[in-house]
C-alpha cells in the first residue's frame, strides 16, 4: 500500500491522468507504430530463434532411406504408364491405377462426389501396427497451377509399392489420389470423417506431393504448410520435412523464394518471408491451395512439397526420399506432436518466431483501437453526460443493427455473389460524410458514442483473433487502422477538407476495397474483384472463416464509423440538447 | 614351415567354405531325388502322377510309415474321443493331449498356421476342497496353475483372447474356428464364474483377472469395474457346446462377465506362458517351431485358451478342458525375402521382375506380381524345424496342408520326402522334421468360404468436444442374416442412443428403418468411472445389403490425474463383437478406435500457479495494509508526517545530547 500510494499520490500531483486522457489519439497512433516497429525487429538477431526437433522420438533421417536404386527403375515403369493415362477420362484412370495397388496388396475404393470430383484412394494395413492411426500420402491428378501430377503420382504408387514391403509400420498407410488439391481433396477429408465405409483409424499427418511434368531432375524443394483459419501444422512437420530434405542436399523454398533468395540469410530476406508468411497465412483458402489446406481442422499435420525445375541436379527418387524418411519419422511417433508448437512464423527454412515473439505486435495494433475508443468516449465535452443516456442507448441500437446488417449481407453474398454491387454499396456509404448535405443527419453526441462503441468492439475482436489467426488479426487491424483517423466535424472546422478526408479514410479502410487493394499490389494471381468470389467459396468449399471474420467482425465497425462522420456540425444545436439532458 | 602349413590350412578351409553352398546344393537336389511315394504303404492308394517327378523307392522300415487318410484320426471332434483316449494305452503311460498343425495357404500369397493343443485334467470331484484329506491332486499335462485358480473362482468357463493384426476377410473368408477363437486386437477376457450374487462373481472375476495377469505377464489386471461388461446375448457358452456348463452348488448361479483391454502390446513374453502351459514346453512336436519373433512376425495372429468344465452326472466327477489355439497369418514372400536380405533393401536389377508387355528397358521397369511358382518349407517360415513328435501321447502330432491338386505338400524326414494322399502328416519320428509345400499356381487355394457378413466401425466428427460413431454393415449374401452387436464403450464417451440413425447404401432399400432392422436392444449406460456403456442389439440385415448405424457422443473431461502420462496418443476403444446367429454361426470383430480427448497443457497449471500466487501476494499485502493502517487524506497525511520529522529529530537531539554527556 505504502508504495501503491506514493506513486498514486504521485500520479495524481504530476496530473499525469488529464495528461493522458488529452493524449489518447497520440498513444493509439504510437500503439500502432510499435506494432508495425516490433513486428518490422522480429527477423533481427535475438528475436528468432533456429528450429529444433521438439519430439525427441521424430529422429528424421536417422534410419538410411533405401528409396533409391532399383526403385527408380519402378518409379519410371509407373510414370511411363501414367504419363499415357493422362489424357484419360479420371474414372478410368482411376480404375487402372487401383488394380495396380491391389496388386501389392492395398484396398481400394473410390470416394465419388459428383460436385468436387471423384477420389480413389488405396489402403495399405500396418503389419503389426494396431489399426487405429493412418499416415496419408496424398497425390491430387492436377496441382495447384493446373499441371498434370505425373511425377507425383508416380513416386506415390511407387512409395507405396516400396512402403508394402517394409514390416516397420506401426500405422496404416493410405494412398489418396484426388482430382485437383482444393475442394475434391476437401471433399474427401470431409467424408472420410463422415462416411467412408473404408477407413483406416485417425489420420495423423499427411504429405502432398506436387512434381509435376514427367523430368527425371529437378531443381528445389518448396514447402507448403499453411492451413485454413490460421491452423498450423505442428512446427515439428515442417522441421522434419526441412532437415530431411537439407540432408538430401537439396534446398528449401517457403513462400515462393526462388533462384539466389534460396541462399540468401539477412534482415531482409528474412522480413520477406516474414511478411509473405503473414499474407499467405491471412489470405491461405483464397490463394491457390497446395493441399495441405484440406486437411485443416481435424488435428491432421499436414505439409505440401513441390518439385520445382526441370533441370536441377536432384533426382527424383531423391525427391521420393522426403516422405519415405518423414513416414519414418511419423511412425517412430509413440504420442502425439509435441502440443505446444502451433504457434510459429518461419523466417527461414530453418529460423522461427515463437508466438511469445510476435504476439505483442498483434496485442498492441488491437490496443490501439481500444485506445480510440477511450479516447472518443473521453476526449469531448459529453463525456460527463450519464450512462443511461439516449445516445448510449442509440449507439447500442446502432451497433446490433450493423452486426445483423453484416450478416444479412454475408450470407446473401455466398448465394447471390455480385461483388460489383458490394463494392458499389461500399463506394456510397463512404460518402456518408456528406450527408448532411442531403439533409440526413445525427447528432455529435451519438457520433462520438457510436465511434466509441465501433471501436471497443473491434478491439475485442482482433483480440479474440490473434491466437487463433494472428495473420488475419494482424492484417485486419493495419487495414482498419485509418478508421481511427477520421475527426468528428466541429464547429469552425473546414468541413469540406474535413469531409474530403473522412470518405477517404472510409474508402481505404473499407474491408472489401482495401482487400482488393491489397491483392492488386501484393497477390498477382488473384485479379480484381475475384477475391471476393474466392472468400466467399472457401467458405462453402472449405469452410475457411475469413468471409465471416471480415463480415461480422469488420464490416460492422466500418459501417459504425461511417455513420459516425454524418454528424451535425453546429455546436449550437448539441448545447440545446445538453439542456434537454 | 608352420606358415607354410597355416596358410594351406586356411585355403583348404576357404575352398571348404566355397565349395560348401554347391555341396550343399548337390545334397539338396539329391534329396529331391529320393523322394518316395509312399502310397503303396497306405491302404487308400493314390496315383503316383499326383506327385511331379516323384520316384518311387523303398522305405527301410514300413512301420516308419502309418496308415493315414481314414477319418477316424482325425482331430477329435467331440471330447469324447479324448475321454476315451486319455487311458493309459499299452505302450507306456500316455496321456490326454492332442497337437495339431493345420497349414493354409490363402490368396496373395499368405500363408494361415493354425496350431492347436488339446489337454484334459485329470477327473475331479465337485466341491471337494483341495485341502480334502481324500483329495489327491495330480495335474499330468494340464498346466499345474490353472485348476487351484480355477476352484478358488469357480470359474466354469473361461475364454482368454491375445489377437493383434487385420485379418482381410474380403480375400481371406472366414476367421479360423468361425471367429469364435480370435479376440479383438489387444487382450480378451471372458469366463462364466459359479456366484452367489453379482457383487461376489466380480470379486472372483477380479481375483481370476488378476491370476491370469500373473500367469500371462500381461496387464490383464488393469481389467476393472470400469472396464467389466455381463453380456446378455454375446459370449454364450452355448454358441460352440452343446451342453450347458455344471454348477456346483445349486444354490448358486452362473454369471457370464467379459473385459477387453484393447490394443495392449502383445509380444514374446505372452507367448512363452502359453508354450509353457503346454506338457511339451516347446521342446518337442509341433510347439518348437512356435518363435516369438516369427509368430508376432505376422499380419495377424491370435492367441487363444479356452478352458471348459464337463461332468457326468453318472459318476459325478468332472474334468477341465483345456484348449490352447496359436494362429498366424504370414506373407510368404516377405518373410521368405527377410531370410534373405533382414532389411527390404531395393532389389538388384538383375533380380527385378518386369512387366514385358509394356515398355522395358534398363532404366524403365512396370513391377510384375509376384511369381505364382513358389515352392518353400515350413523351416523357411518359422526359422525352426519340427523337433520330433510330443512323446506324452498316443496321439502323434499332426500337421496337415490344405490344398488345391496345384500344390504338393511333403514330410521331410532326415532329408526323404514323403507325400500322403490327404495330405495329412503324422509326425512319429524322433528327428528333426520339416514340410515341404510346393506350388505350380499359388493364386490357386483351397476353398475359402466367404464371410456372412462384413463389418466396420469407424468415428466420425471434427472437434475435441464431441464424435459420431459409425458402423457398416454389409451382407453379400442372399440369405438375410441375424446378429447379435455387442459393444463395451469407455464411460468417457456419453453415447446418445435418441441419435441412432440408420444410413442405407444408394443400392438398397430405402424404405427401411430403424425399427425394422433392430429387433431388441439391451442398454447399460454408462457410470461414471464404475462403469462402461454396455450395448446389445439384435440386428437382421437383409440379402445383398449394405447399412450404416451411427450415433453421437460427447467426450467428457477428465480429472487431471485420470490422464495417463504423457507417452499416450489417445485413449483406445475396444471392438465391437458381432455374432451372428443365423444362417450360420460366425463371430467378427471391428477393429479397434483411438479416441482424442481434449488433452490440457499440463505444464499450464505451473504458470496458473505462479501467476495466481504473485497476485495473492499483491492482493494481500494491499488488504492487510488497508486493514491495519488509518485512512488519512494527503493533507493529514503531510501534517502528520512532518510531526513525525520533528518528533524524530527530537529523538535523534537527544541521543546526541546523550552521547556527547558520555564522552564529556
Amino acid at each position: 500500500m505504502a508504495l501503491l500510494g506514493k506513486l498514486h499520490r504521485r500520479i495524481v500531483d504530476v496530473g499525469l491522468v488529464p495528461k493522458i486522457v488529452a493524449s489518447l489519439p497520440v498513444i493509439s497512433i504510437i500503439c500502432a507504430l510499435f506494432s508495425v516497429g516490433w513486428f518490422a525487429l522480429l527477423p533481427m538477431e535475438g528475436h528468432y530463434r533456429r528450429t529444433y526437433i521438439s519430439e525427441n522420438a521424430l529422429m528424421p533421417s536417422q534410419a538410411y532411406s533405401y528409396f533409391r536404386e532399383t526403385e527408380w527403375n519402378i518409379l519410371r515403369g509407373y510414370r511411363g504408364e501414367l504419363e499415357e493415362l493422362m489424357d484419360v477420362s479420371i474414372p478410368v484412370r482411376n480404375e487402372l491405377v487401383s488394380t495396380w495397388l491391389e496388386e501389392f496388396g492395398m484396398k481400394t475404393a473410390v470416394y465419388h462426389d459428383t460436385q468436387h470430383g471423384d477420389t480413389l484412394y488405396g489402403l495399405l494395413h500396418a503389419p503389426r501396427g494396431d489399426g487405429t492411426e493412418a499416415i496419408l500420402l496424398t497425390v491430387p491428378w492436377k496441382n495447384a497451377d493446373g499441371e498434370d501430377n505425373v511425377g507425383g503420382a508416380a513416386l506415390g504408387i511407387a512409395l507405396a509399392r516400396y512402403f508394402s514391403r517394409w514390416p516397420i509400420w506401426s500405422r496404416n498407410i493410405i494412398l489418396v489420389f484426388s482430382e485437383n488439391s482444393n475442394s475434391a481433396l476437401r471433399s474427401w477429408v470431409d467424408a472420410y470423417h463422415r462416411s467412408l465405409d473404408l477407413t483406416g483409424g485417425s489420420i495423423e499427418a499427411a504429405i502432398v506431393l506436387d512434381y509435376p511434368g514427367s523430368n527425371d531432375y529437378f531443381d528445389y524443394v518448396e514447402l507448403f504448410y499453411d492451413g485454413l483459419n490460421g491452423e498450423l501444422p505442428n512446427l515439428d512437420m515442417v522441421n522434419i520435412a526441412v532437415s530431411i530434405a537439407e540432408h538430401e542436399g537439396m534446398k528449401v523454398s517457403l513462400h515462393g523464394l526462388e533462384g539466389p533468395e534460396l541462399y540468401e540469410n539477412s534482415f531482409f530476406s528474412r522480413l520477406k518471408v516474414l511478411l509473405m508468411g503473414v499474407k499467405s497465412s491471412a489470405l491461405s483458402g483464397l490463394r491457390k491451395q497446395h493441399g495441405n489446406e484440406a486437411f485443416s481442422g481435424w488435428r491432421i499435420q499436414c505439409v505440401t512439397l513441390k518439385a520445382h525445375g526441370k533441370d536441377g541436379s536432384h533426382d527424383i527418387t531423391t525427391f521420393g526420399r522426403i516422405p519415405e524418411a518423414m513416414f519414418r519419422s511419423i511412425n517412430n511417433l509413440l504420442e502425439k506432436f509435441h502440443q505446444s508448437f502451433f504457434f510459429y512464423m518461419l523466417l527461414a527454412p530453418k529460423y522461427f518466431v515463437s508466438i511469445s515473439s510476435y504476439l505483442p505486435s498483434a496485442v498492441a495494433i488491437s490496443l490501439s483501437f481500444t485506445v480510440a475508443s477511450i479516447d472518443s468516449f473521453m476526449n469531448n465535452e459529453y463525456k460527463s453526460l450519464p450512462f443511461s443516456t439516449i445516445y448510449n442507448s442509440k449507439a447500442f441500437v446502432a451497433w446490433a443493427i450493423t452486426v445483423a446488417v453484416s450478416f444479412a449481407i454475408a450470407q446473401l453474398f455466398l448465394h447471390f455473389p455480385a461483388a460489383n454491387l458490394l463494392i458499389a454499396a461500399s463506394l456510397l456509404t463512404s460518402l456518408s460524410p456528406f450527408m448532411p448535405c442531403v439533409g440526413y443527419r445525427i447528432s455529435r453526441t451519438l457520433s462520438f458514442r457510436l465511434k466509441s462503441i465501433a471501436f471497443i468492439v473491434f478491439g475485442l475482436v482482433l483480440t479474440c483473433l490473434l491466437t487463433v489467426n494472428f495473420a488475419l488479426a494482424f492484417g485486419m487491424g493495419l487495414l482498419a487502422y485509418p478508421l481511427t483517423l477520421i475527426r468528428v466535424s466541429q464547429n469552425g472546422q473546414q468541413y469540406k477538407t474535413l469531409r474530403i478526408k473522412n470518405t477517404l479514410l472510409l474508402i481505404i479502410s473499407n474491408p472489401f476495397i482495401s482487400m482488393l487493394i491489397i491483392t492488386a499490389l501484393f497477390e498477382p494471381d488473384l485479379e480484381g474483384i475475384q477475391i471476393l468470389y474466392e472468400l466467399a467459396s472457401a467458405w462453402s468449399d472449405l469452410s475457411c472463416w475469413t468471409w465471416f471474420v471480415i463480415c461480422i467482425g469488420w464490416l460492422p465497425t466500418w459501417i459504425l464509423g461511417a455513420l459516425s462522420t454524418s454528424n451535425k456540425p453546429d455546436l449550437l444545436s448539441v448545447d440545446g440538447e445538453k439542456k434537454e439532458q | 614351415m608352420v606358415g607354410n602349413l597355416g596358410i594351406i590350412q586356411v585355403t583348404t578351409w576357404l575352398l571348404l567354405v566355397l565349395l560348401f553352398p554347391a555341396i550343399h546344393a548337390n545334397r539338396e537336389i539329391g534329396n529331391r531325388d529320393e523322394v518316395v511315394d509312399c502310397s503303396d504303404f497306405y491302404s487308400e492308394t493314390r496315383p503316383t502322377t499326383n506327385g511331379s517327378g516323384l520316384l518311387r523307392g523303398n522305405l527301410t522300415s514300413s512301420a516308419d510309415v502309418k496308415q493315414i487318410g481314414s477319418d477316424k484320426n482325425r482331430i477329435p471332434s467331440s471330447n469324447e474321443d479324448l475321454v476315451e483316449r486319455s487311458i493309459t494305452s499299452a505302450a507306456g503311460t500316455r496321456y490326454p493331449y492332442e497337437e495339431n498343425l493345420t497349414i493354409r495357404p490363402l490368396p496373395n500369397s499368405h500363408l494361415l498356421t493354425s496350431f492347436s493343443f488339446h489337454m484334459k485334467s485329470q477327473k475331479f470331484v465337485p466341491r471337494q476342497s483341495s485341502n480334502d484329506y481324500n483329495d489327491y491332486s495330480h495335474y499330468t499335462v494340464f498346466p499345474k496353475a490353472f485348476k487351484p485358480m480355477l476352484d478358488r473362482t469357480s470359474t466354469r468357463q473361461l475364454s482368454l483372447r491375445f489377437t493383434r493384426g487385420y485379418w482381410d476377410s474380403e480375400s481371406w473368408g472366414r476367421l479360423p474356428h468361425d471367429g469364435f477363437r480370435s479376440g479383438g486386437s489387444g487382450v480378451e477376457l471372458w469366463a462364466t464364474i459359479e456366484s452367489r450374487s453379482k457383487d461376489d462373481a466380480f470379486k472372483q472375476w477380479k481375483t481370476l483377472a488378476n491370476s491370469l495377469s500373473g500367469i500371462f505377464c500381461a496387464s490383464i489386471n488393469f481389467i476393472d469395474n470400469s472396464r467389466t461388461t455381463f453380456p446378455v446375448n454375446s459370449f454364450q457358452p452355448n454358441d460352440l457346446e452343446s451342453d450347458g456348463l455344471p454348477i456346483f452348488d445349486h444354490s448358486k448361479q452362473l454369471y457370464l462377465i467379459r473385459a477387453a483391454l484393447a490394443n495392449e502390446p502383445i509380444c514374446t513374453e505372452n507367448l512363452t506362458p502359453f508354450i509353457k502351459l503346454l506338457p511339451t514346453k516347446g521342446k518337442s512336436g509341433i510347439s518348437t517351431l512356435l518363435d516369438g519373433h516369427r509368430v508376432f512376425d505376422s499380419l495377424w495372429h491370435s492367441l487363444s485358451i479356452d478352458i471348459n468344465t464337463r461332468c457326468n452326472n453318472s459318476t459325478d466327477t468332472c474334468h477341465y478342458y483345456a484348449e490352447v489355439l496359436i494362429d498366424t497369418v504370414i506373407n510368404v514372400p516377405s518373410v521368405l525375402a527377410r531370410n534373405e536380405r533382414p532389411i527390404p533393401k531395393p532389389v538388384p536389377s538383375e533380380q527385378l521382375r518386369c512387366d514385358l508387355s509394356k515398355p522395358f528397358d534398363a532404366f524403365r521397369c512396370f513391377p510384375l506380381p509376384e511369381q505364382t511358382e513358389v515352392q518353400y518349407s515350413i523351416s523357411q517360415i518359422f526359422g525352426k524345424h519340427i523337433v520330433g513328435s510330443n512323446l506324452i501321447s498316443d496321439e502323434p502330432s499332426r500337421v496337415c496342408v490344405e490344398v488345391t491338386d496345384r500344390w504338393n505338400a511333403f514330410v521331410d524326414v532326415n532329408g526323404v520326402f514323403y507325400a500322403t494322399s490327404d495330405n495329412c502328416f503324422d509326425l512319429r519320428h524322433s528327428i528333426n522334421q520339416d514340410i515341404h509345400l510346393e506350388a505350380t499356381d499359388s493364386r490357386s487355394v483351397a476353398h475359402l468360404e466367404e464371410a456372412p457378413v462384413y463389418v466396420s466401425r469407424s468415428l466420425t466428427g471434427y472437434g475435441q468436444d464431441r464424435g459420431g460413431l459409425r458402423t457398416v454393415f454389409n451382407n453379400p449374401s442372399l440369405e438375410p442374416i441375424t446378429l447379435v452387436y455387442f459393444e463395451s464403450l469407455p464411460w468417457f464417451m456419453r453415447v446418445y442412443l435418441s441419435t441412432m440413425k440408420l444410413d442405407i447404401d444408394d443400392s438398397g432399400d430405402q424404405e427401411l428403418t430403424l425399427q425394422q432392422v433392430i429387433k431388441s436392444m439391451h442398454y447399460t449406460p454408462a457410470s461414471d468411472r464404475s462403469r462402461p456403456t454396455h450395448l446389445e442389439y439384435t440386428v437382421i440385415v437383409p440379402p445383398k445389403t449394405s447399412f450404416s448405424i451411427s450415433y453421437q457422443f460427447d467426450k467428457s473431461l477428465l480429472l487431471y490425474a485420470e490422464y495417463p502420462p504423457d507417452a499416450n496418443h489417445g485413449f483406445e476403444v475396444e471392438s465391437a463383437v458381432v455374432t451372428v446367429l443365423s444362417p450360420t454361426k460366425y463371430q467378427t470383430r471391428t477393429a479397434t478406435l483411438l479416441l482424442l480427448l481434449s488433452t490440457p497443457d499440463f505444464s499450464m497449471p505451473y504458470n496458473v500457479i505462479i501467476l495466481t500466487s504473485t497476485i495473492m501476494g499483491l492482493i494481500f499485502g494491499t488488504m492487510f495494509n488497508l486493514v491495519l493502517k488509518r485512512l488519512v487524506t494527503v493533507k493529514e497525511a503531510d501534517i502528520l508526517q512532518s510531526r513525525n520529522k520533528s518528533k524524530l529529530k527530537v529523538f535523534k537531539e537527544r541521543i546526541l545530547t546523550k552521547l556527547i554527556d558520555l564522552r564529556g
